[in-house]
Order: C-alpha cells, then sequence, then structure tokens
C-alpha cells in the first residue's frame, strides 16, 4: 500500500511568465464576452443573450433548410435576401446592445470593481476599448454570422454550384462585415454613453432604446421642412449606409428624405463613436 | 523589513477643488509592513490613490520601486495590489471565478491564474467557498476575497485601505493575522486605518498623516523607551515611590503605576529594589511604551 503525505506548501510566489498589458486586456475582453453571454454567471443571465442570438441566426437556418428541402432556393432567397436581413438583426442587435452595453459598463462602476482595474497594468482607455472590443466582437458575430449561413446555404444549393457562387458573390461577405460593424459602431456609441451616466441596466437599457425610437421622430421635422435633424435620426443612419454599401433601396430612410448624402450618416456615426468614446473614458477615469 | 526604501516621497500636494488633501507631504517608507494612520480625512486613501497614479499630484513627487508615478504608473500597477476601503466585489461572480480574473488582469497567463486563484483563496479561508457567488458572501468573507484578490497576482507590494472595517472582533482578529501573515509570503504591505491599535499590531513602521501632513514617519519600536521603566504596584504604591527617589530616580505616578527614570542607573534595578524595601509586588515591569494614540493625541511632528 502505498502511503500518502500530504505538504503544507504555504505562499507559493509566481515565478513564471507575466504578460503584462497585452494579457491584462485580453482578460478584460475575455471577461466582457462571458459578461455579455452570461456565460459562468447565472442561468437567468444566459436566457435574453440566447434567445436573441437564436432569433438572429435561425431565419438564416431556415431558408437554407428550406431551399434545401425544396431545391428552389433562389426563390426563398427573395423572400429574405442579405439586404433585408439586416432589417431582422438590426432589430435584435439593438435590443442586444442596449442589454449588453449596460451590463458591461454599469456593475464594474457601481460594485467598485473599478478599483480593481485601476490596481493592475491598466489604463482607462484600455478599459474602455476592451469592454467595447468585447462588445464588437459579439455584435459583429451576431449580425453577420447569418449572412455567413445564408452565403453557404445560398451556394450550397444554388443551381450554377458551390464554388461558382462563392467566386461570383464573395463581394457580398466584406460588404455585410462592414454593414456589420456600422450598426455596431452606431448603436454601441449611444448605448455606452448611456450606461456611463447610469446606475441600473434596466434603466440604461430603457432610456437607450428611447433614445432611439425617439430619434423617430425627426422624421416630421424633416418632412416640416428642417432638413438638418435628419442628422439625429440615429436609428436609420445605419440602414441608409448598409443600402449604400450594398447598393440597394430597402426602405426610405429619414437621413435620405431629408437629402443627406450616405457618406454624411457615415460621418455622423464615426463622429458620435469617437465622442462617445472620448466622454465614457473621462467618466470612467473619475469612477476608479 | 529592511532600511532601503521602496517609496520615496517628496513635496507632494493633491487637493479636491479648493480642499486640500495632502500638503507637501515627504516621507521615505521601507520595505516591511507599514502602517499609514490618520483620523477621517487625514489624507490616507488620497496618498494611496496618487501610489496608484489613479489621481496625479498638483506638485510633488512619488517613486515607487523607483517607477516615477504618474509616469511609469503602468509599471508600478504589475508589481502593485490594492484592496479599497469600499466594496470592489461583482456580486454575480463566484470567488474563484473572479479571483482567476484578477490574476489575469495582474499578467498573469491563464493557467497559472487559475491555480494562484485556488491556492490564495485557500489561504485566506475561503477555500470552501469558492465556488459560491460573492454577492452571498458575509462581511468577513468580502474582506477576505477583497485581500485575495490584492494579492493573487504576487505582487511586491499590496495597499490595503482600513482591512478591518466593519469586521466583528473574531473577523478582525483574523483579518489582522493575515495581514501580518504578508511578511512570510514576501508580499510588503501599506495598511491604511484609523485604528491605532490595528497598526501596532501589524506594522513595523508607522506614517501618521494629520491634516494633509505628515506627523511622524518611523518605527513602531522608537515609540518604545527602553531607558524608562514601568511598573504596576500592588501594595503601598507611595512607599515603593519614596524608595526609588532615594536612590535617585525621577518617579511619575499616576493611581498604581509608577514611571520612573534614572539618569545614572538602572531604572528596572531600582524598581524591583524599591519593590522588596517596601514590602509590595508588582503587576507588571516594562520599558514605558508610548502608544501610537499618545503620539497622534500629542500632534508634535517627528520624523524617525
Amino acid at each position: 500500500m502505498v502511503e500518502g503525505v500530504v505538504f503544507d506548501l504555504g505562499y507559493q510566489p509566481h515565478d513564471g511568465p507575466r504578460l503584462g498589458r497585452s494579457g491584462a486586456r485580453r482578460a478584460l475582453i475575455k471577461d466582457g464576452l462571458r459578461r455579455v453571454l452570461g456565460l459562468r454567471r447565472k442561468a437567468r443571465k444566459k436566457i435574453l443573450p440566447a434567445t436573441l442570438m437564436a432569433i438572429a441566426v435561425i431565419p438564416a437556418l431556415f431558408f437554407t433548410a428550406f431551399g434545401v428541402i425544396a431545391g428552389e432556393f433562389d426563390a426563398a432567397a427573395e423572400l429574405f435576401d442579405h439586404e433585408n436581413y439586416f432589417n431582422l438583426n438590426g432589430s435584435m442587435a439593438l435590443i442586444f446592445v442596449a442589454l449588453a452595453a449596460s451590463e458591461l459598463l454599469i456593475p464594474d462602476r457601481i460594485n467598485g470593481t473599478m478599483a480593481v482595474y485601476a490596481s493592475r497594468p491598466l489604463t482607462t482607455p484600455d478599459y474602455v476599448m476592451g469592454r467595447a472590443g468585447s462588445l464588437a466582437i459579439v455584435v459583429f458575430g451576431f449580425l453577420w454570422i447569418p449572412h455567413l449561413v445564408l452565403f453557404l446555404g445560398r451556394a450550397w444549393v444554388g443551381s450554377s454550384g458551390f464554388g461558382t457562387y462563392v467566386v461570383d458573390n464573395a463581394a457580398i461577405l466584406w460588404k455585410t462585415a462592414v454593414v456589420s460593424v456600422v450598426y455596431f459602431a452606431a448603436y454601441t456609441s449611444i448605448a455606452f454613453l448611456v450606461a456611463a451616466f447610469s446606475k441600473r441596466t434596466a434603466v440604461a437599457a430603457g432610456v437607450f432604446l428611447g433614445i432611439v425610437m425617439l430619434s423617430g421622430l425627426t422624421e416630421a421635422l424633416v418632412d416640416a421642412g428642417f432638413s438638418v435633424f435628419g442628422l439625429g435620426a440615429v436609428l436609420d443612419h445605419p440602414g441608409y449606409v448598409k443600402d449604400w454599401i450594398l447598393g440597394t433601396n430597402t426602405d426610405t430612410w429619414i437621413p435620405e428624405t431629408a437629402g443627406i448624402e450616405p457618406i454624411m450618416s457615415l460621418l455622423v456615426i464615426v463622429t458620435l463613436s469617437i465622442a462617445a468614446g472620448l466622454i465614457v473614458t473621462g467618466r470612467y477615469r473619475r469612477a476608479a | 523589513m529592511t532600511d532601503t526604501p521602496i517609496i520615496t516621497i517628496t513635496g507632494l500636494k493633491f487637493a479636491y477643488g479648493d480642499i486640500l488633501a495632502l500638503d507637501g507631504v515627504t516621507a521615505e517608507i521601507p520595505a516591511g509592513r507599514i502602517g499609514l494612520v490618520g483620523a477621517n480625512g487625514a489624507g490616507k486613501t488620497t496618498l494611496l490613490k496618487l501610489l496608484l497614479g489613479v489621481l496625479e499630484p498638483a506638485a510633488g513627487t512619488i517613486k515607487v520601486f523607483d517607477h516615477a508615478v504618474p509616469r511609469d504608473t503602468l509599471q508600478v500597477r504589475s508589481r502593485v495590489g490594492w484592496m479599497p476601503e469600499s466594496d470592489c466585489l461583482p456580486p454575480d461572480q463566484t470567488a474563484a471565478d473572479f479571483l482567476g480574473y484578477a490574476a489575469e488582469l495582474g499578467g498573469l497567463p491563464v493557467r497559472a491564474a487559475r491555480q494562484r486563484a485556488s491556492d490564495i483563496l485557500g489561504l485566506v479561508g475561503l477555500h470552501e467557498e469558492r465556488f459560491r457567488y460573492m454577492g452571498e458572501f458575509s462581511t468577513g468573507m468580502k474582506q477576505r476575497a477583497k485581500l485575495a484578490q490584492a494579492i493573487v497576482h504576487d505582487p511586491d507590494l499590496v495597499l490595503l485601505d482600513e482591512p478591518t472595517a466593519g469586521l466583528d472582533p473574531e473577523g478582525r482578529a483574523e483579518m489582522l493575522d493575515l495581514v501580518r501573515r504578508l511578511d512570510e509570503f514576501g508580499i510588503n504591505a501599506i495598511i491604511s486605518s484609523h485604528v491605532l491599535t490595528d497598526i501596532e499590531y501589524t506594522c513595523d513602521w508607522v506614517v501618521m498623516l494629520d491634516g494633509g501632513k505628515v506627523l511622524r514617519s518611523g518605527p513602531l519600536t522608537d515609540l518604545s523607551t527602553p531607558d524608562v521603566a514601568e511598573l504596576e504596584v500592588i501594595g503601598d504604591v507611595a512607599a515603593v515611590a519614596a524608595g526609588a527617589v532615594s536612590r535617585g530616580a525621577a518617579v511619575e505616578v499616576d493611581g498604581a503605576v509608577l514611571t520612573i527614570s534614572a539618569p545614572d542607573g538602572d531604572p528596572f534595578l531600582i524598581a524591583r529594589d524599591a519593590v522588596l524595601d517596601a514590602g509590595a509586588a508588582f503587576r507588571r515591569l516594562g520599558a514605558q511604551r508610548t502608544t501610537l494614540e499618545d503620539v497622534f493625541m500629542s500632534g508634535e511632528p517627528t520624523d524617525g
């Protein structure tokens, strides 16, 4: 019989490598992903992200399956193509960003966890970029993966053959990827701004959705001749830019009615993102 | 403890608007367990935040491990842990998950971070609770978890801001024992507290702040006076005092306690002989010890 001996090794200093700032940044992004998706959290935290993800992806899977079974995928694709798909999962992304942005930023400030970040090799811009990076990964996947599914499904059942379809239509992949980034930037900048000044996640999500929805009121002002208010139509800017990038016209967007060029809408989104980044960084610098 | 300073502060000033929190603080802080004491609002937490580079000084310089703060803040933060006074634990994470994350944030690789998290939770007595959500923790457990996150990445220096705040006597004693053990771990510590007995128990050097200025900075051993004896008498106090005076000692009487100093002799031998001659006994005899409270209340600036 082998006898075991238990040794109390006490405190063991860490003699291995230290990854410094880059390791800290990676850890921050990984934690953000877990937080957004509710991983390693209580079950109720997982329900909403999983549901929204499912709603975003299921139509793509459905139309692929429909095409495979019916053998007439092109007919199905006309019902739900890449252009229109953004109108569905863009709305899902809006709700997702509302909840995820507040979940990423508010608890750290309210629970005092900023003090932990303040004693690690991270700067406040690292923190804000890390949190935005986590959300970007998830939202990008949320918006773009259904397009990838749709693309592969079409290639699979397309009459021209898989390879030919992929070669002929590859451009749609990068275009939808760029549009996904545009949607992310437009929604996240406002959601982060609201979350940085809110104490409760549910309130922040509600205020963000309220602001975005109320921006639809600018339509009345634009119709009354005040074209400049078209710049405030934050809900419509990403859709307008999407149609511009994809070369389609899926809706009548408020900035379009106001006579604003799509590049101007893109500029509004970029400006908003930079301003939000600076304001949120300033806010969190004080919170440490 | 060595006398080589790990922190050098020169002419440090910081103000919150019109309120001057630190007014020309200068101190050299050696390795070991350092007490940072002062009343509420004395500037203790402000000083800790300045050491971490969270706040930027209005004037003066700070060097931590030879790195200038705030210029080299990230290098300093790689070697420092901080246990804030207020809560810092996410209630919806388990202790093991959060500690692993805190270690990774400190730059440790994933596998090492997980191992350290488990080890440190064991050291602070939370091994059994490691898979519980921290929102369910008692105040004592939260304080231990806060200490754990401050040392999980194996820092060279840990800043503890009021580590015993909100603890019951048992929890307080356990926390203070943990703080004393930091020395065995090779971790230097600055313990900020307004509870002077906690500092006396845990530290070997003390920096006293009052009104944003350094009242005293020096080793705690300086607080005892080996050439003055303090004697608590059982019996005829007056006779013992008279016996000591007759042997050339200067005596102060406070109830049953005599403070005996003898410029030309050994006050302990004089005390022994005076007790014997008076046929009395004594409850205690030792070097006169000035408590931190005595020094703090006297309010006289000194530098050790």
